[in-house]
């Protein structure tokens, strides 16, 4: 798998105060690889995706995307790059409709944002977008709901959905599945696999579940306390003593 | 594609239509009433239906300027407290260019388009580095600088400062005494003009936007929108539609007091909308006309304890229609509505799957 490098970082650094969250991180992702990123609670796996996605600035360090260093653009550029990211804590518009929230994600990128002498609805192809990406992620039948309305499972739905209307490149998904049933995870990461496969789509992926992350990843990052621990495939970070360590210290099993 | 509908596409709004058709009779109506008959009410004859239009053309600036608040706190989230300067600065330069420099009425709407594009840039210049109710407070200094200003005895050559602007000279044909029934017709223009751009903004895909950023900023930034230039924009079209309202108001009131310069009445505007429902926009005509009539009539019957029993009220509507009156309205229609869904769904056997909007 020798296939370009899409997302890098060089030596990222975040510190809060004293605290330091994400140290001297370098990371290379490949194009369209699924790439997760694991590691203890406290590893620093939700700060590096801000970093990644511009929600904050870095202490020191670049973040690069195809080639281009984006650390310092605003947040509202990490979608036009192609990279969209999803929270951890569901992030959606909770008074508008399902199918609001889905529509407002397909416009952004569009011509039309300040065309205020027409009515939305004459925009068809974001309500268009809007439908197809409601089917995907199996919410067409809510889009009426307000979405503070669904029930957890479909707000991960939805939060996934948001990310997907604008077609980005990347999706950088941090925790798609927390608080889900468990009979519930295995359709959305078979989805979630689905969309990568299908549109040649980079997919970096926080995730507890190890079942989950050494079933589908082809490259796995193990972060404990803001450091690189390990890189590897799933093979490789399953025979590593490092990462038993961090893992059986901490609270989690490695079932494997 | 069938689908592209032409500007004037509402959504037509029953209750807005029939409020229209009642306030288009009532000079007439209230003429009857009065023994005058609608070609004397036609010729501005004095009496009772006079009166009425004065109060009404009252409504219709405060409705115009509740609208504008609803735009950017009910809809855009932004909490401004100094939405009075809006208003005081069409009232005061209306005034001014009309008494002092003799423009004519289309010049001062010029200035007044420029001042209110100007006034939006400067609440615009801080929306950057604060939110919340940071942006209160630092909108409610740049208009107690403002509300200073108008009250200085420097400027009291121009404003009158405490006693108030006087004298504006009005041109002959909207005059409110002499042609007050043209003047409340074209007030009624402006309003149903504006309600409907209003209505229009809101349902566009930069008023979508705008609630999207009341609903979750952040998450409006990370679907790749630069918020900044919404909230601008909605700031520009609220503070040219206050500003058109003041420009209203000093062409009908005979002193411009310099109270609209402070924060009483940015509070006006905020009780208008809550007592109408916030982000609903019909909520701020509703509000304004039970704002003006309940002081109105509170004034009239009750005399100086009328404020006492006025804040008595206003608690009340917080409590018991904390949605305000059109919110609390449409909440219990979707209701009611839904309640019929699933009797209807209990004959038919059929699952109503949209529950909620």
């Amino acid at each position: 798998m020798d296939s370009e490098i899409i997302f890098e970082t060089i030596n990222l650094c975040k510190e809060f105060g004293g605290l330091v969250a994400v140290d001297n991180v370098n990371i290379k992702v490949r194009k369209n690889t699924f790439h997760a990123i694991i590691g203890p609670n406290g590893a620093g796996k939700t700060t590096f995706f801000n970093l990644l996605s511009g929600n904050i600035e870095p202490t020191s360090g670049k973040v690069i995307y195809k080639g281009r260093d984006i650390t310092h653009q605003p947040v509202y550029r990490t979608i036009h790059f192609g990279v969209g990211r999803s929270f951890q804590i569901s992030n959606i518009f909770p008074n508008l409709t399902v199918f609001e929230n889905v529509r407002l994600a397909s416009q952004a990128l569009g011509a039309d944002n300040f065309k205020f002498w027409r009515s939305a609805s004459a925009f068809k192809q974001y309500e268009e977008r809007t439908w197809v990406v409601l089917k995907r992620v199996g919410l067409q039948e809510r889009a009426n709901v307000f979405a503070r309305m669904l029930p957890h499972g479909d707000q991960r739905k939805l939060e996934l959905g948001m990310i997907l209307a604008p077609d980005p490149e990347v999706l950088l998904l941090d925790e798609p599945t927390a608080g889900m049933a468990s009979e519930q995870v295995p359709e959305l990461i078979a989805l979630i696999q689905e969309i990568q496969k299908a549109g040649d789509k980079t997919v970096m992926l926080v995730e507890h579940n190890m079942n989950v992350v050494m079933s589908v990843s082809d490259q796995i990052t193990v972060m404990h306390q803001g450091a690189v621990l390990a890189e590897g495939t799933p093979a490789q970070i399953a025979a590593n003593k490092d990462v038993q360590t961090a893992y059986l210290g901490g609270l989690y099993h490695l079932n494997l | 594609m069938a689908n592209h509908k032409p500007f004037f596409a509402l959504k037509p709004d029953r209750g807005m239509l029939i409020a229209l058709l009642v306030f288009i009779l009532l000079p007439f109506v209230i003429g009857l009433f009065d023994g005058a008959s609608p070609a004397q009410v036609w010729m501005n004859g004095s009496g009772q239906s006079k009166f009425i239009q004065g109060l009404a053309i009252e409504i219709f600036i405060l409705a115009l300027y509740a609208l504008s608040y609803d735009l950017i706190f009910g809809f855009t989230g932004l909490l401004s407290f100094g939405h009075s300067m809006f208003f005081a600065v069409g009232a005061y330069l209306t005034g001014i260019l009309l008494k002092n420099f003799g423009f004519s009425l289309a010049a001062t709407f010029g200035m007044i388009f420029v001042a209110s594009i100007l006034q939006a840039l400067l609440f615009g210049m801080v929306l950057p580095r604060v939110k919340g109710i940071t942006f209160a407070l630092v909108t409610l200094g740049m208009a107690s600088v403002f509300h200073v200003l108008v009250l200085s005895t420097e400027l009291g050559k121009f404003t009158g400062s405490d006693v108030g602007l006087q004298g504006v000279v009005v041109p002959d044909f909207i005059s409110p005494a002499t042609e007050r029934l043209r003047l409340y017709f074209i007030t009624l223009t402006i309003l149903v003009v504006v309600f409907m751009l209003y209505k229009r903004f809101v349902n566009s895909t930069t008023g979508r936007v705008c609630t999207a950023i009341r609903e979750n900023e952040g998450r409006a930034l990370m679907l790749g929108y630069n918020t900044f230039y919404f909230k601008l924009a909605a700031l520009m079209l609220s503070s040219l539609t206050a500003a058109l309202a003041g420009m209203m108001h000093s062409i009908y009131q005979p002193i411009v007091s310099p109270n609209v310069a402070g924060l009483g009445f940015t509070v006006t505007a905020l009780l208008i909308i809550l007592i109408g429902g916030v982000g609903t926009l019909n909520g701020a005509i509703i509000g304004a006309v039970a704002y003006r009539l309940l002081d109105y009539g509170l004034r009239r019957y009750i005399g100086e304890s009328a404020s006492f029993i006025n804040g008595a009220v206003y608690v009340l509507i917080v409590l018991f229609l904390p949605f305000g009156i059109v919110g609390t309205w449409r909440m219990k229609s979707l209701q009611i509505n839904q309640g019929w869904k699933r009797l209807l769904g209990m004959f038919t056997n059929s699952q109503d799957k949209s529950d909620g909007a």
